[in-house]
């Protein structure tokens, strides 16, 4: 679903060559960075035509205005608020601590290239195992609890920061630190002013991979552990014979990954805005 | 042998002037590893840089002129016989008012910040903010580059970049510049005027400077003494006193039977150690 909406935005996004010593820097990148919504015609298109053949008497395919009025009878009970309110937290600190984990680990691991070398098997080795199967140890060892979910979602996204810090790191120019040292810049201020700011790129390349799959384990977790939120809701509707309402979360749970994408787009695009166009 | 020649040489250079030494070295050697464990790259480097002096490094590629740049610079270790001091402190890490200049000016400035903000790095916390405002606007001024002081390094041209970074080591009010062919990568025209605006450097500042080159005419040009380095591992293989009238002019300068005949020398100089 998401990637219906970056389509027409990566078409538009290319620069003359001749454009690129701009004064303003980055236009293409700024506005670029956003899809527009004629992007989801497809999807609208698709659920009309769904809405018109659908009958209302199909258990098994029931059309979108039932998905919705099933939503609504969801909302009025009061159950779909804190389902969607855990699945963003859960998702969104997941996120949080795999950006922060996956960086500080990156540059640990980049930073010589005999860890580097010593490390990469077991990295391999960890980045291959199946969240899915990662779910029934994190229980036994956390119980059903909201600390679970977050674990295993920061486990799954993790491995594209870590790797992207990691090879940043290697990418780095040492004359860049040189120049710090000569200046008289200490361990500290070289980290903050050299080293992170000229990592930003390959961390944000990291996250915007990592974001839809926090949210795709967030959801995952959710529908295996029915530990709250919205896959949780899913797995039950499903249980119950609730299609409609099954669709409904569904296509919520698609909102969800759109917005996490233009949200991690906007981000990007105002992190990277004064960087040269690459 | 080296030191006594090069104590002879320079109190010639100088004339009447006595001036202190600012940079020492004494049996430098540097050890690098290889695949086939450590080599020698300098042996036995002797030589002192004075107050002000601009003295040209000079030698083919791989003669190792920039490890012995590095070398004063803190950034390469050399071998613990050796004896490097820089304003009388031994040369432990980078010394205190002695900047680099690299020649990969791309590299060396921070493509994630403005011009001034480039040119701010070294005197962030150090300096109260009215002084570093000053300080910035100043070296920019001094290489021509005050009306860039809002754009990215990358808006420039190679030599505004050079200029950049040129900026930015005058703004810490250095003793010592120690530059690494900073005009190694530019075009004839811009390297010509980049030389004039480091000759007005070295003019008003006063600061001891060492030039890593390949270029005999920009080494002949700029400088007040030229070390020709060679061998391998590499020594200081001949020490040229550039006794030309300041300040130089580009064509005047380059006409005169003086420079022609130094240019000659250093020529004949290198081409002699190398076979």
């Amino acid at each position: 679903m998401t990637t219906l909406g970056v389509g027409p935005a990566d078409a538009a996004s290319p620069v003359e060559p001749g454009e690129r010593r701009r004064t303003t820097p980055a236009r293409g990148t700024r506005t670029g960075s956003l899809p527009p919504l004629r992007g989801l015609l497809p999807l609208v298109v698709f659920l009309a035509s769904w809405q018109l053949v659908a009958s209302r008497l199909s258990p098994f395919f029931p059309p979108p205005s039932d998905w919705a009025s099933a939503l609504l009878d969801l909302s009025r009970s009061g159950v779909l608020l804190p389902a969607a309110f855990a699945t963003v937290i859960t998702f969104l600190l997941g996120l949080v601590a795999a950006s922060v984990l996956g960086t500080v680990l990156g540059l640990a691991v980049g930073a010589s290239a005999r860890t580097d070398r010593a490390l990469q098997p077991t990295l391999e080795y960890a980045r291959a195992m199946p969240p899915a199967a990662v779910v029934p140890i994190a229980t036994l060892l956390l119980g059903f609890t909201g600390t679970m979910k977050v674990v295993v979602v920061t486990s799954a996204a993790i491995w594209s920061i870590l790797l992207n810090t990691r090879s940043g790191v290697r990418q780095l120019n040492p004359v860049m630190f040189e120049m710090a040292r000569s200046l008289q810049l200490g361990r500290f201020e070289r980290v903050r002013k050299v080293t992170f700011p000229a990592l930003l790129p390959s961390i944000f390349l990291g996250v915007r991979v990592a974001a839809p799959v926090a949210l795709v384990i967030t959801l995952l977790v959710e529908i295996l552990t029915q530990v709250d939120g919205v896959g949780a809701l899913i797995a039950q509707s499903q249980r119950n014979y609730e299609f409609a309402q099954g669709y409904g979360l569904i296509l919520v749970a698609g909102l969800f990954a759109l917005l996490v994408n233009a949200l991690v787009s906007m981000l990007q695009a105002r992190v990277m805005r004064h960087r040269p166009p690459a | 042998m080296t030191v006594e020649r090069s104590a002879d040489v320079s109190s010639a250079a100088l004339g009447t002037q006595p001036r202190s030494v600012a940079c020492q070295c004494r049996n430098a050697s540097v050890d690098l590893g290889s695949r086939a464990g450590p080599r020698r790259i300098l042996g036995d480097i002797n030589f002192d840089l004075h107050e002000g002096e601009f003295v040209a490094i000079l030698g083919r590629s791989g003669s190792g002129k920039t490890t012995l740049l590095r070398v004063l610079g803190g950034l390469v270790d050399p071998t613990p016989e050796s004896v490097v001091t820089f304003h009388g402190r031994p040369v432990a890490g980078p010394p205190q008012d002695v900047v680099f200049v690299f020649q990969n000016y791309a590299a060396s400035l921070l493509p994630w910040r403005t011009v001034h903000n480039n040119v701010a790095l070294g005197l962030e916390g150090k300096v109260p903010v009215a002084v570093k405002r000053a300080r910035i606007s100043e070296s920019l001024a001094t290489v021509g580059l005050e009306a860039r002081a809002a754009d990215y390094p990358w808006q420039l041209s190679g030599g505004m970049q050079q200029r950049v970074q040129l900026a930015r080591s005058l703004a810490m009010r250095p003793r010592g510049l120690l530059m690494d062919e900073p005009f190694g990568s530019l075009d004839a025209m811009t390297k010509a005027s980049l030389q004039d605006q480091l000759q007005q450097v070295h003019q008003h500042t006063g600061a001891t400077i060492a030039f890593v080159t390949h270029d005999i005419d920009e080494a002949v040009f700029l400088s007040d003494r030229i070390l020709v380095l060679d061998g391998s591992p590499a020594t200081i293989a001949h020490e040229i006193p550039v006794e030309l009238p300041r300040p130089r002019d580009q064509l005047a300068t380059k006409e005169l039977p003086e420079f022609l005949r130094l240019r000659r020398q250093v020529y004949d100089a290198i081409v002699e150690t190398g076979d």
